[in-house]
């Protein structure tokens, strides 16, 4: 029904998360009481969206991500648990020599399928270098930004040399499928890109059958000689609805999903039989924005007014029926920045005494949000905690396809844009969330326009902090600075719901986010 | 139906005087005194939320529960039903205007203005309507003036044809050439040649449109390309139902009960008056 | 015969060229830049203006217009913006889906519309027949999607009886016309109405013609005279009723999809101008368009040719 792509993706990265809710809607197809995981053969899976690109270099979703690194043996792969950390997958070894090489051996067995021979060192060094060429314009050039080059020093082995120092090398870059490893052959035979069909697949498991917007099944690789995956079969199953998904798995027909977070208080107290549900912190964040730029809200003490306005609490309890708590900024509980308040409180006699101040009265505003019924709720409390106050606030539903371009310099909105209701995601740095709000995003994905420096120059100093004190004041002070400007009203991180049936155990990154290959018989 | 009604009797006494005619009065009283009293009959604000009375049953406080927000969906309800009402009396009298205005224009006008008309009307009938909707909407954002927009794009084909075809049957009959001849001007051959003979087809098939309208509205509601929220409209209430459809089955219940009230009692009563006003038209 | 034949056809082209330009002059005002969805935030703008340039969206709508239709011609219904799959691919996969569903909702239509309209024509005047007569009005009036949503939840969320989402097991005929049943009656059921109103009238009608008075005469059994006579010659009016319904089904097909969660073109289509996946937008448009306007042209034929008043009265 409503889009609710980007917000059961909790854990969409942020880079990912516009090609997501972009990525148009899928329908789906559900085979009844098809999920046979009991026997440890089949898992049935729902994603949130079908699989459009299988090109690590131009993967748009997150469930790409998944098949991708299930069917490309990547170096390493993200780690299974409540902890952020790595396996090597494709590697035997992978260590940081220096802070500007890191060495690597691959295992001596792993081969490409469609007759394309066995993975080499030579294979690593086409594959980084070809996400960070420039010429081949991939959103993730800059993963391997820092790339200097790989060298080869032998069939299996060589070195990744870098430019500069890189921390988030290990955090953000190698464990995602930046680290796949191509048949240099096969791309070399074929052109450029992967689209659909996958040539010279490599991993624990391959491609066997895609039926758009039905299902994606991925079979055992049989050549595969380490870990094996944890099943026979994963049908992945595109439903983009997460009631609707909701209602598959209460039929039977999945065996793991992602639920929407209104709906974890109702699976808590009445869970479907021989399932399990998951709660995980997500490392989103929502938030109410104000565009400084366009009036009413040039005036910083009306930002204000509507900061003191709305009872965030409130806000977040009646969207998500009580499941997501409060969040106080960009940056998620556990990271460093991670805050407990903001510098605002709920005031609304301090609101009209802003607005009286300020000699305006009865103002008209607009409030854009994307299409999607937890946003909907959202709006409908903040509009009326804003009518308490004498502010007369519009909503104005958009479809995916005109949300994402609302702010953007290039359209005619941006200088009409007053208020948005707003989510990203991150990756678990928080200078992943501090650099959309930037001088530089201005009109980019800094739709408040919020411009300062002091904050520009505190976000260029924590990339290169690598004390964790430190760092937790640079970001808390970007926060403060946030809050100072009027523009946010932060609201919630949400949290990550999910149920499984007992005979399953799911591979989740610390987020909730799936790891395909990680997912084992009970 | 009953044949046996007396030629001298009014027109509301002869729709009284079939059953069917009855029902759909008795239905459309209910959601125009809805409409007329809401603010008497539910005390309640139809916005106010409350997050901690979310999914209550219905109850004496609340007749239809309350929905995901907490707000009482017996008011919601009933200020829907003045949205309904409002768009369908609105649209239809605005594609009545229009759908005159096309259709003289086609049966007056040069031939092939006539033709391409007569084309632009087929097309727009070949579109589905959802899909018309879809693409208006992301032209103008979702509102009231979209389903407006909406409602006049389909409607008005069927006003103008019924226009035209009138025009085209009286233009080349004596008389209006006689009037024409003598200098009436063309007002006033509108006004008493073609106007009197198109008007009784006009309001018949008018009020068959109602329901499609009001049905219209709620649809693009429901789908969250209609009025912006959180303005009451019955189509937004089903969709918030529909949504937690598994929480509780009374919002869905308590948005879709009333377009079917308003549905029906529109089909009955236009029925009625079709049957009572021109029999000749009874099967569609 | 044939001038007819040509003379609808001509039409019916003229038509499908009307709807598409129409289309095109939409999505040239319509705000949203496709290029930013697909791309991503990483985009540079020099990445977003390559696909613009590719999907064509930088010319002059003219140009856009005559290049799709040139291809189009070819079959090559150009490429989706995401995947960079074939267009006619895309919507051929979803089609059938639809077309299922739209059958399945005619079926029900006439399965449930002809009996009920010659049972109330047979009992002419009976309290049957007025009892047939508000069941049509009242079928007739209920928008879809209010009864795809009660459906819902009587049958599938409150009984459990029927399955409440997608289109069933690929190659399981029974489990994927089982998924059919609740999609189908919201789709289909407004039209048993309209078939049961139609079949009636047209019954009476015939049942007075000069061949059914004769075979009553030569004292053939009503059941026969009403099954074989006066039947066959209302079921003309219901082919062109129906040829004029698919294009309302399609709407109703849009949110019978959403509700149940099937896959099809309505979906498709729905998704594909909320998310400006241009090319997938007029493929679809052009695919669907032209299957309405050929089964109204097909409807159009079958009536003309087995009934020469309509030949003649255009």
């Amino acid at each position: 029904m409503k889009k609710n792509t980007d917000f059961l993706s909790s854990s969409l990265s942020r880079r990912s998360f516009l090609a997501a809710t972009g990525a148009f809607g899928t329908a789906m197809c559900i085979a009844p009481h098809a999920s046979v995981s009991s026997d440890g053969s089949v898992l049935v899976l729902r994603s949130y969206s079908d699989l459009q690109v299988l090109d690590p270099a131009f993967r748009l979703s997150l469930p790409e991500e998944d098949i991708i690194r299930s069917i490309f043996a990547p170096l390493v792969v993200p780690q299974a648990g409540d902890v952020w950390g790595w396996n090597a997958i494709a590697a035997e070894a992978i260590e940081q020599l220096d802070e500007l090489t890191v060495s690597f051996k691959l295992h001596d067995n792993i081969g490409f399928t469609d007759g394309y021979g066995q993975m080499t060192a030579e294979d690593v060094k086409f594959s980084l270098e070809r996400i960070a060429d420039p010429a081949l314009e991939s959103p993730y050039a800059g993963d391997w930004g820092a790339l200097r080059e790989v060298e080869v020093k032998d069939r299996l082995s060589g070195l990744i040399h870098l430019k500069n120092e890189f921390v988030p090398l290990w955090s953000t870059t190698l464990p995602t499928p930046a680290s796949c490893v191509l048949s240099k052959k096969a791309m070399e035979e074929l052109g450029d890109k992967i689209t659909t069909k996958p040539v010279a697949q490599s991993g624990q498991y391959l491609l066997a059958d895609w039926q758009p917007k039905q299902k994606t099944i991925l079979k055992r690789n049989p050549d595969w000689s380490h870990t094996p995956g944890g099943f026979e079969e994963i049908h992945i199953i595109p439903i983009e609805d997460p009631a609707t998904a909701e209602r598959g798995f209460e039929a039977g027909d999945l065996d793991y999903t992602w639920v929407a977070v209104p709906s974890i208080p109702r699976l808590k107290e009445n869970p479907p039989e021989n399932s399990v549900l998951l709660e995980k912190p997500s490392l989103a964040y929502v938030w109410l924005g104000i565009n400084q730029d366009v009036p009413p809200f040039d005036n910083p003490n009306i930002r204000r007014a509507v900061q003191h306005a709305i009872d965030r609490q409130v806000v977040v309890d009646a969207a998500y029926f009580g499941a997501a708590s409060v969040g106080n900024g960009i940056i998620a509980p556990g990271l460093p920045g991670s805050r407990d308040s903001v510098t605002y409180d709920y005031d609304p006699d301090k609101a009209r005494a802003l607005l009286e101040q300020e000699g305006v009265s009865d103002l008209d505003v607009t409030l854009d949000i994307l299409n999607q019924s937890e946003r909907l709720a959202a709006a409908q409390v903040i509009q009326a905690y804003l009518a308490e106050v004498g502010i007369n606030c519009e909503i104005k539903q958009n479809d995916s396809g005109t949300f994402w371009t609302l702010g953007s310099k290039d359209g005619d909105y941006w200088n009409k844009l007053q208020m948005l209701l707003q989510r990203y995601s991150m990756q678990p740095d928080p200078s992943w969330a501090t650099v959309w709000f930037t001088p530089e995003q201005v009109g980019v994905w800094n739709w408040e326009r919020f411009n300062n420096e002091e904050y520009k120059s505190l976000h260029d100093q924590g990339l290169v902090e690598s004390d964790l004190a430190e760092r937790d004041r640079i970001y808390r002070r970007m926060q403060e600075l946030m809050d100072e400007s009027g523009c946010y009203v932060f609201l919630t991180h949400e949290v990550v719901g999910a149920v499984h049936r007992n005979t399953i155990v799911p591979g989740l990154k610390p987020n909730g986010e799936s790891l395909f290959s990680e997912f084992r018989p009970a | 139906m009953s044949e046996a009604v007396s030629k001298g009797a009014g027109p509301i006494r002869r729709i009284l005087s079939e059953p069917l005619g009855v029902v759909g009065v008795v239905l459309v009283l209910v959601v125009v005194l809805g409409a007329v009293f809401a603010d008497v009959l539910a005390t309640v604000d139809p916005s106010s939320i409350s997050p901690r009375d979310r999914f209550l049953p219905p109850s004496l406080a609340h007749p239809f529960g309350t929905d995901h927000l907490g707000r009482d969906l017996f008011s919601r309800v009933l200020h829907g039903s003045r949205i309904a009402l409002a768009v369908a009396l609105f649209a239809t009298a605005a594609s009545l205007s229009i759908g005159i205005v096309l259709g003289l224009i086609a049966g007056f006008g040069p031939r092939w203005l006539d033709a391409l008309l007569i084309l632009l009307f087929d097309s727009v009938k070949s579109f589905p309507t959802v899909m018309l909707a879809l693409a208006l909407v992301t032209l103008f954002g979702p509102s009231l003036t979209a389903v407006i927009v909406v409602v006049v794009l389909v409607n008005v084909p069927g006003y103008a044809r019924i226009v035209r075809t009138q025009t085209l049957s009286m233009k080349d009959a004596d008389f209006v050439a006689a009037a024409e001849s003598m200098g009436a001007g063309f007002s006033r051959i509108l006004r008493v040649h073609i106007l009197p003979n198109a008007i009784g087809p006009l309001l018949i098939l008018a009020s068959m449109d109602i329901p499609v309208v009001i049905a219209i509205e709620a649809g693009m509601s429901f789908l969250g390309l209609g009025v912006r929220p959180p303005t009451p409209s019955w189509g937004a209430i089903l969709n918030d139902g529909f949504t937690a459809i598994r929480d509780t089955s009374w919002i869905a219940v308590a948005g879709g009960l009333p377009i079917i009230v308003t549905t029906l009692g529109f089909t009955f009563l236009g029925e009625t008056v079709r049957d009572v006003f021109d029999p000749r038209l009874k099967v569609r | 015969m044939l001038y007819y034949t040509l003379n609808r056809l001509a039409l019916a082209l003229v038509i499908v060229s009307v709807v598409m330009l129409l289309l095109f002059s939409m999505i040239y005002l319509i705000p949203g830049d496709p290029a930013a969805v697909a791309l991503g935030p990483r985009a540079t703008e020099a990445m977003r203006e390559a696909l613009r340039v590719k999907i064509g969206l930088d010319q002059p709508i003219w140009v856009q217009f005559w290049n799709f239709f040139t291809s189009a011609w070819t079959g090559d219904l150009g490429r989706e913006v995401l995947s960079d799959r074939p267009v006619a691919a895309v919507v051929l996969e979803q089609l059938p889906f639809t077309m299922a569903l739209i059958f399945s909702g005619v079926g029900w239509s006439v399965a449930l519309g002809i009996p009920l309209g010659c049972w109330a024509a047979v009992k002419r005047n009976s309290l049957a027949d007025h009892i047939v007569g508000v069941i049509s009005v009242a079928v007739i009036a209920v928008p879809s999607f209010v009864v795809a949503i009660y459906a819902l939840l009587l049958f599938a969320v409150t009984l459990r009886w029927l399955p409440a989402i997608g289109a069933g097991e690929s190659g399981n005929f029974f489990d994927q016309l089982v998924h059919l049943i609740l999609p189908s009656l919201a789709v289909g059921i407004g039209w048993v109405g309209y078939i049961a109103r139609m079949v009636r009238a047209s019954m009476l009608e015939s049942m007075g013609a000069q061949h059914v008075r004769t075979a009553r005469a030569f004292g053939l059994p009503e059941s026969r005279i009403v099954y074989q006579y006066a039947l066959k010659i209302a079921i003309l009016p219901t082919i062109t009723l129906l040829g004029v319904g698919i294009g309302q089904m399609l709407s109703s097909a849009v949110f019978a999809e959403i509700v149940f969660a099937r896959p099809g073109v309505g979906k498709l289509v729905y998704d594909a101008i909320l998310t400006r996946n241009y090319p997938l937008v007029t493929g679809t448009v052009l695919v669907t368009t032209v299957l309405f306007v050929l089964i109204n042209l097909l409807a159009d034929l079958i009536v003309g040719m087995l009934d020469p008043r309509v030949r003649s009265g255009l």
